[in-house]
């Protein structure tokens, strides 16, 4: 953080103008409101709903175990699991990783979590239990329960990402994406992956795929804050994929206004974990970058009906996105 | 934006809407309104009388406006008579004199008063301010048939309760004192005049007042009955007489009977001044009086207001405790719009959108130190609660269920013991919103295992700041008041929101939280 100017504890209203960063009212209000009919938010609320849309258009997913809807199904838990080490459980409804199980390892009945943590099959069960009932979903509504497969993650952000799996936050604007990062867990975040829970976000150079600096809770660093490496230059494996995936999935749920959330598995690439119909804007200071600009510059394009391919190219030329 | 206009045309038009409904209503004067806690009598006159030759008749005074009641109608009926009302100069009263048109033959002076009671005055004190001409202070000083004011008894009683020099106030309080308490009390066959009460003690009804004004009168000051109702619901209602000194410039009220000084309560109703009769007849042979009040349940019942359809908006003619519960839901707008101005503009997180603004309106109409302790009380009880249950590793429903029981009960046992202390709580201090502090209790407690203690700590701490603001907002007395008065006015709170709603600015944290931004330059600067 040498070389910049003194730390402030206030940015002014027009030094955050010109530098084109969006707020919550104006993205809820310009973005949210115009682009994002809220009939289309049920189907991503419930992530069973979205990997359906995903698995109907091609996109690639982790693969579903179970869809636990009954607390009756509990019963036949271990069956639905079957001989599987590794697998996550997560509310259908959830938000913000609340819930999310990542089992990491299994001896027969005893479940050990991505945080060490070592539950029975009791504990289990009332974990899913308490997902059923609503716990941990939007509005406290029933929800169901996906068993899916642990994705394993790129070894590329293998020394960064603590005690979670890293995953790829792309913004998807009318269809090009405009914004990108990489999110890491922290110890901090309890292994989560959202950045106000305390994860670190890594801004990426839409056009090539590499990293440079990131924010930790709201501050913009360059060293990654538990480990002290660098989270500054690494290219993004599958970096045109991810790009693709995104503008496909932006297509699919039909939103002009997107956070599509993904996982870079080892072996099959980008993987769609969410869609997202109000991504956050701490993003903006992963990147250094307001968001604006870009937004605008999508704006400008005459034609709406772009290829892919041409989304991707516009994504590329887009300002301070060198 | 294609949404900036509409909602710009629609703001415009509810403050449009709102001013047009204000200026029409205040054009049509309604401001004749029941008070907030005020109430509405009828007094009936019925009196009947038989005239012993042509000419004569009955005089009835009528009931005076005051600071805190009016009459808003009234009517007379006069079969075979004719009636006249005329105004006294010497006491501003009024009196219906009505002369039966042929003798011997039975006639009927009958009258009905709406009159308006309000719990606060509506003039100030200074409106009352009126000096004495010489020849009404010398008429004030008079010695009378029933008030002795040279008789013996009246002196000595005087020099005695003068002793130490005083004189003025304390003089006065002394003479109030003596009147209401030192005299013993009476029964109808005691005296009712002055020197005689003095003398004997137990006086009769009128003894006691004319005591206090010959001691006046006597002490140098101004002084005179009056005799009124003192409203109430009474089908047989007997006048009352209590006493006026003028000090200071104006006339002071004060009742030995009940033990009243300086300050009547707002039902007493003046209705004869400087004479006891309230109905008196000429040349008759006989005439009985018969008095009767009766509470009117709300002014429109009563007649008081003309029905006007612009009257629909004016919810102060309801009855009272509809129009306390009235002013108190209109006033959830307000706070909503304080908790919208927080969150949109300052970017404050509350637990729950309603949450302050209803624990605000839980603690406007109750004593807020007291519901500041059973709160937290309450909220103390029901987290241990909350964190103790996650060990039983319940559903959500009956875990809320078993949350709200322990909020319940450790709120009556918070009563119960502060009751135990002798620090009994207003009953209004426990309208805590039961299903807002459970709610509250179930948010905190998920996000402080989801996203920290720390968190959970800073949330609750936004949502009873907003709380805070949001009480300051809704306990001014006025705005609850103009609100049932002005129900329109909610059209200026929606126009408002409006604002809120659509304001795309930055939130005032936005500036802190992308404080760095300010500074940092563009990548390829960096690098």
């Amino acid at each position: 953080m040498t070389g910049l100017p003194a730390k402030r504890f206030w940015s002014r209203p027009w030094e955050l103008r010109r530098r084109s960063v969006l707020g919550i009212n104006a993205r809820n209000i310009h973005f949210l409101l115009e682009l994002n009919p809220r009939g289309f938010y049920p189907a991503l609320d419930d992530k069973v709903l979205t990997k359906k849309i995903c698995e109907n258009q091609k996109i690639p997913v982790p693969e579903t175990i179970a869809v636990i809807e009954r607390s009756g199904d509990l019963r036949g838990l271990l069956n639905l699991i079957g001989e599987r080490q590794q697998f996550v459980v997560k509310p259908a409804r959830g938000a913000g990783g609340r819930g999310v199980l990542v089992i990491v390892r299994r001896n027969g009945t005893l479940f050990e979590t991505s945080d060490c943590k070592l539950l029975s099959l009791a504990d289990m069960r009332y974990h899913l239990l308490a997902m059923l009932s609503g716990s941990f979903s939007l509005g406290d509504r029933p929800d169901r329960v996906i068993v899916e497969q642990r994705v394993v993650p790129h070894p590329v952000f293998e020394n960064l990402a603590i005690g979670g799996t890293p995953d790829i936050r792309l913004v998807v604007y009318r269809g090009v994406p405009v914004m990108g990062m990489v999110r890491l867990p922290t110890r901090a975040s309890r292994g989560r992956a959202n950045l106000h829970q305390g994860a670190v976000g890594v801004g990426i150079d839409i056009a090539t795929g590499l990293t440079f600096g990131g924010v930790y809770r709201d501050r913009a660093i360059s060293v990654h804050p538990e480990t002290g490496l660098p989270i500054q230059g690494i290219v993004i494996p599958y970096w045109s994929e991810v790009l693709t995936v995104a503008v496909k999935l932006s297509k699919a749920v039909n939103l002009g206004y997107l956070g599509a959330d993904m996982v870079l598995d080892a072996k099959q690439g980008p993987l769609i974990l969410e869609a997202n119909a109000r991504p956050g804007l701490s993003i903006q200071i992963a990147n250094r970058c307001g968001i604006l600009s870009r937004l605008e510059m999508v704006d400008e394009q005459p034609e709406r009906a772009l290829s892919p391919a041409q989304k991707r190219a516009l994504a590329a030329a887009l300002p301070d996105a060198s | 934006m294609r949404l900036q206009k509409p909602a710009a045309w629609t703001a415009r038009l509810l403050v449009l809407l709102g001013a047009v409904c204000v200026w029409m209503r205040l054009k049509a004067g309604q401001n004749a309104f029941l008070d907030y806690g005020g109430t509405a009598w009828r007094l009936s006159y019925d009196i009947a009388f038989r005239a012993a030759k042509s000419g004569a008749g009955v005089r009835a005074a009528l009931p005076y406006n005051t600071a805190r009641s009016r009459v808003l109608r009234e009517t007379f009926s006069y079969p075979g008579s004719s009636m006249y009302v005329v105004r006294s100069d010497q006491t501003g009263g009024r009196e219906a004199i009505t002369v039966a048109l042929s003798p011997s033959k039975r006639s009927r002076f009958l009258a009905q008063f709406d009159i308006q009671v309000s719990p606060r005055g509506k003039l100030s004190p200074d409106s009352f301010r009126e000096d004495l001409s010489e020849t009404a202070r010398t008429h004030y000083l008079r010695h009378e048939q029933y008030i002795q004011t040279a008789s013996p008894p009246v002196t000595e009683l005087l020099s005695v309760l003068a002793a130490n020099k005083a004189s003025g106030s304390e003089l006065l309080d002394r003479i109030f004192r003596y009147c209401s308490e030192e005299i013993a009390p009476g029964s109808d066959s005691g005296p009712s005049d002055a020197a005689g009460t003095l003398k004997n003690g137990a006086p009769a009804t009128l003894g006691r007042a004319r005591a206090m004004v010959a001691l006046c009168r006597a002490s140098g000051l101004p002084a005179r009955l009056v005799t009124g109702f003192v409203l109430g619901e009474d089908l047989e209602a007997r006048p009352h007489t209590w006493v006026d000194v003028h000090v200071g410039g104006q006339w002071v009220p004060y009742d030995p009977e009940n033990g009243y000084s300086a300050e009547l309560p707002a039902t007493y109703l003046p209705v004869q001044r400087d004479e006891v009769e309230i109905v008196k007849a000429f040349e008759n042979e006989a005439f009985h009086p018969k008095f009767s009040i009766h509470r009117l349940r709300h002014a429109r019942a009563a007649g008081l207001q003309e029905s006007r359809l612009l009257e629909v908006l004016d919810l102060t003619r309801l009855d009272p405790g509809m129009q306390r519960t009235l002013s108190l839901l209109l006033l959830l707008p307000a706070g909503a719009l304080v908790t919208a101005i927080f969150r949109n503009f300052i970017g404050v997180q509350t637990f729950g959108t309603f949450a302050p603004a209803l624990l605000a309106m839980s603690f406007v109409h109750a004593d807020w130190r007291t519901g500041v302790v059973i709160l937290i009380m309450v909220m103390a009880v029901g987290l241990a609660g909350r964190v103790l249950l996650n060990h039983l590793k319940l559903v959500m429903v009956p875990r809320l269920g078993i949350v709200v029981t322990l909020v319940v009960l450790s709120l009556a046992m918070v009563v119960s013991v502060l009751d135990y202390f002798r620090l009994t709580p207003a009953s209004e201090a426990v309208l805590l919103p039961m299903v807002i502090t459970t709610m509250t209790i179930e948010r905190f407690h998920i996000c402080s295992e989801e996203e920290g203690l720390f968190c959970a700590v800073k949330i609750l701490a936004e949502t009873l700041l907003v709380a805070l603001c949001c009480f300051l907002v809704l306990r001014l007395e006025t705005l609850g008041r103009l609100m049932l008065s002005y129900p329109e006015g909610e059209f200026f709170v929606i126009a408002a929101l409006i604002g809120v709603g659509r304001y795309a600015g930055y939130r005032l944290t936005e500036l802190w939280r992308f404080r760095d931004m300010g500074r940092l330059q563009p990548p390829e600067e960096t690098k």
